[in-house]
């Protein structure tokens, strides 16, 4: 029981959701970084979700994504990821006449198709990140990721690859990361915690995207937020996230 | 595993380490028996990603990994092994002729005549290599193609050639779409009913189907007792056809997970010669010969590199030695030419085909750790300011501080114009209209907690996507005493930066119950001054314990030189429904405390 709520309830503030908390957050830091805040609906076309990102119909690829799809409507679908965005955002710019540097984020709903359980809800939030430009490596994706996590959980952050596959990056890594020091939550300090996945955009990609894959390069990433939030405040249940239960929402 | 090696491999959990961070993730470590025997052996499960089923889907895949990474050298390898007869599949028979109507569908058919085999039950290692991976031991020869697909890769199959129709002493199959209205009896008794998308392997001369090519073999042609002739199976099937036959027809076996994630057609030669050797180690009987349709051999593909192109993507600073010790590692041949690696693609490795396959490559092998951390250069740009966010972020905190509290609910309802086709569980299949019906279901059910949020009345709001007149907007919900109503969220456009609006400042999160709770009421005359009500507060906290959830203090008064404080006090367990006899019971004993203090409980 806390005492400090032995309190009239008179000017009381309300809460924002958690997630909300974080997109706020990730925002301000990734801002600083020179990113731009990007959007795009949730009904995505084939060709944003899958074709322009080397997924394509009929490949085992394709069962990596349990994916809803729209009656009535093919060639769509909810999308499976913020990737999508990426093809968006260099699609638009170029239409504009704007070539790299590119910094964006993407923070937004995802949809998977499958049932739910304490660590797997049908809709989620994923964070998606682009640097496009003539020399960005993997090796700024480390400290850019070393900055937004030691932001994040408010800690010194460690950061370690490992291999993996995605048709729109190659190389294709997972993050993980480690929190040390004293001013790492003691539940999470020191161990190796995964994050997301990550990758050098596939230069095929770019070229999708009217990105002339010779002279520029960068990468992206994906972590989902919701994942970021159970390990930042200890939740328990992904579900809760969508509960609307002001038990859950009121202690943010 | 070891027999791929001379010197011994290190244990299981420094090969899945290995493997973690240099190739694949490891699903788990399983302890196997060893048949007959009290030894255990250890199993690994390796989730191959999909970029390397051509070639890792199988035992001598993850050798030539290990063998990379760890930097042991194969004892052999059996696909770089030269073969006795050269490669071409000698001797040659015509006793079975192959026609193959499309050759895009089927880029090679190999074939092997083995006559004079007695079929029986396996030696005892080749049971427990198949159980060890979850499989069940048949009969010799039906473990033996089994075996050297798990072996190599390359999935094969045994007819019965007895049970194929010879006309003047000669088999014909003929591979070819099925027709409608054509049935097969699989090996697993199930009828599948086949349609014009699928490929399948036909009895010429019958006319009969007798496999669902790449995914099943059928059963009047199977391997039993009785067999002596054997007609084996190594061919090379189109992807797509056998991922949608096995889709339509909901048959996953071993066979398609493989054919799906396209094979080299390379492959199927070692596949035939290795099976065959096996069969007639352990079956006896002598081949005939072989047949091998084969119109297009598969193209040598050649990828140009330079160790700059490699550090630029990687933010490394390798030199020479260290890119050549990867390839070398990797046996990948490579020719030097210049200041460029001319690097040929082994045929098993259908994925390198680009520079940057050849960077993940060298990357993974001298391993992510030698990535340094490099912080990205100061940006030329200013970043735009999103101004719908900009929107969305001044409606949350103007609601924010007046007590509205923000909630997300599901996208998914009961009605509205556009609805989901493949949802799991089918329930809730439209995409909302509006926020209002999740909105109002979510007012209900936390007005049943208002006590225990120690809220007076329940203040919501939602900003969230709508499909609604045939398009997708952003709307805010907002549900209060007043009434529920929402309104489409368009910004001005005008914003010029983001507010400095607070984050939570939340720690931890503390899980509730999921038990009713109880609301009793207390109010009591106290001296006045400020240690009277900590006094108090003392008093609910020792007796209520962990079973107190909520204070409230709802009304005080002054009168004279006391003071008048009303609480409500909620109470609720973590482990059961609480009853009112178990509330009462806290509440005597704080009335007893309060009063034992010579105050008065009104």
């Amino acid at each position: 029981m806390n005492m400090n709520e032995a309190s009239l309830p008179a000017g009381r503030q309300g809460h924002i959701h958690p997630i909300s908390s974080l997109i706020r957050e990730a925002n301000r830091i990734f801002f600083d970084m020179g990113f731009t805040f990007v959007e795009g609906p949730l009904l995505e076309s084939e060709w944003y979700n899958f074709d322009a990102l080397n997924v394509p119909k009929d490949h085992p690829a394709r069962d990596m994504q349990d994916t809803f799809f729209i009656k009535d409507e093919p060639g769509y679908v909810l999308r499976t990821h913020t990737s999508g965005l990426q093809i968006r955002y260099m699609t638009e710019q170029m239409k504009k006449g704007m070539p790299p540097p590119y910094r964006v984020i993407a923070p937004g709903k995802c949809f998977r198709n499958e049932a739910t359980d304490i660590t797997h809800e049908a809709e989620f939030y994923q964070i998606e990140g682009l640097a496009v430009g003539e020399d960005i490596s993997l090796a700024h994706l480390k400290g850019t990721f070393r900055k937004f996590f030691s932001e994040i959980f408010k800690g010194n952050v460690e950061v370690r690859f490992r291999p993996s596959f995605f048709p729109f990056t190659e190389p294709s890594i997972e993050i993980d990361m480690r929190l040390t020091g004293e001013t790492a939550p003691e539940k999470l300090r020191d161990k190796w915690i995964e994050i997301g996945g990550a990758g050098m955009i596939h230069p095929q990609v770019l070229e999708n995207c009217g990105v002339d894959s010779k002279k520029y390069q960068g990468w992206a990433f994906g972590p989902g937020l919701d994942r970021i939030a159970m390990l930042k405040w200890g939740i328990d249940d992904v579900r809760l996230m969508h509960s609307a239960d002001l038990r859950f929402v009121n202690q943010f | 595993m070891q027999t791929f090696f001379d010197s011994p491999l290190p244990s299981a959990e420094d090969l899945s380490n290995a493997l973690t961070f240099h190739a694949f993730e490891i699903e788990g470590i399983e302890n196997v028996r060893v048949r007959n025997s009290n030894m255990e052996d250890q199993a690994l499960d390796v989730k191959v990603t999909p970029n390397r089923g051509h070639d890792a889907l199988s035992h001598r895949g993850i050798a030539k990994e290990i063998s990379a990474i760890l930097k042991i050298p194969m004892r052999v390898d059996p696909l770089r092994e030269n073969p006795p007869d050269g490669g071409s599949l000698e001797p040659r028979t015509d006793t079975i002729k192959v026609t193959v109507e499309d050759p895009m569908l089927c880029p090679r058919f190999t074939g092997a005549y083995i006559k004079g085999v007695r079929v029986g039950p396996s030696p005892e290692w080749l049971k427990t290599a198949l159980e060890s991976i979850g499989q069940q031991s048949i009969n010799n020869i039906v473990d033996a193609t089994n075996f050297i697909m798990f072996s190599l890769g390359q999935p094969l199959h045994a007819f019965d050639a007895a049970k194929l129709t010879a006309k003047r002493n000669s088999w014909a199959l003929n591979i070819r779409l099925a027709r409608k209205g054509e049935t097969l009896v699989g090996l697993d008794d199930k009828e599948y009913s086949l349609s014009p998308s699928m490929l399948i392997i036909e009895d010429a001369n019958a006319g009969t189907v007798v496999s669902i090519a790449g995914i099943k073999g059928g059963k009047p042609t199977c391997i039993d007792e009785s067999t002596t002739d054997i007609f084996l199976e190594a061919a090379n099937w189109d992807g797509v056809t056998v991922r949608r036959t096995s889709q339509a027809l909901k048959l996953r076996t071993d066979a398609s997970d493989r054919f799906q994630q396209v094979i080299s057609p390379e492959l199927a030669a070692y596949g035939i010669r290795a099976a065959k050797d096996l069969i007639v180690e352990l079956a006896g009987g002598a081949i005939v010969g072989y047949v091998d349709e084969y119109p297009q051999p598969q193209l040598i593909r050649q990828i140009t590199i330079t160790t700059a192109r490699i550090n630029a993507l990687l933010g490394t600073i390798l030199n020479d030695e260290e890119v050549v010790d990867a390839f070398e590692r990797l046996g990948l041949p490579f020719e030097k030419k210049g200041g460029e690696f001319v690097v040929t693609s082994p045929f098993e490795r259908l994925d390198l085909m680009i520079p940057e396959d050849l960077v993940e490559e060298v990357a993974r092998i001298i391993g992510y750790e030698k990535i340094p951390t490099t912080e990205l250069p100061e940006f030329q740009k200013k970043p735009d300011i999103n101004q719908n966010f900009a929107a969305t972020e001044k409606v949350r905190e103007e609601l924010v501080s007046k007590g509205y509290s923000e909630v997300y609910t599901s996208v998914f309802a009961d009605e509205g114009e556009r609805a989901v086709s493949n949802k799991v569980g089918g329930e809730r299949p439209y995409l909302r209209a509006t926020l209002l019906g999740g909105l109002r279901e979510a007012e209900v059910r936390n007005a049943r907690n208002k006590e225990l949020l120690g809220l007076r009345n329940i203040k919501l709001f939602e900003i969230g996507t709508v499909w609604q007149g045939g398009k997708e907007k952003m709307v805010l919900g907002v549900a209060d005493d007043e009434g529920i109503h929402e309104s489409e969220l368009v910004s001005d456009g005008k914003a010029k930066r983001y507010e400095a609006y607070p984050i939570s400042k939340a720690d931890r999160f503390t899980p509730f119950s999921k038990y009713p709770f109880i609301v009793r009421d207390i109010a009591m005359w106290v001296p006045q001054g400020p240690d009277a009500i900590s006094e108090v507060l003392t008093i609910f906290a020792q007796e209520g314990g962990l079973l107190l959830r909520h204070v409230e203090l709802f009304d005080q008064f002054k009168k004279d030189d006391r003071i008048s404080y009303a609480f409500h006090l909620v109470f609720q367990s973590f482990e059961k429904t609480l009853t009112d006899a178990e509330a009462n019971e806290v509440m005597t004993r704080i009335t007893t405390d309060v009063e034992k203090r010579g105050w008065q409980v009104r």
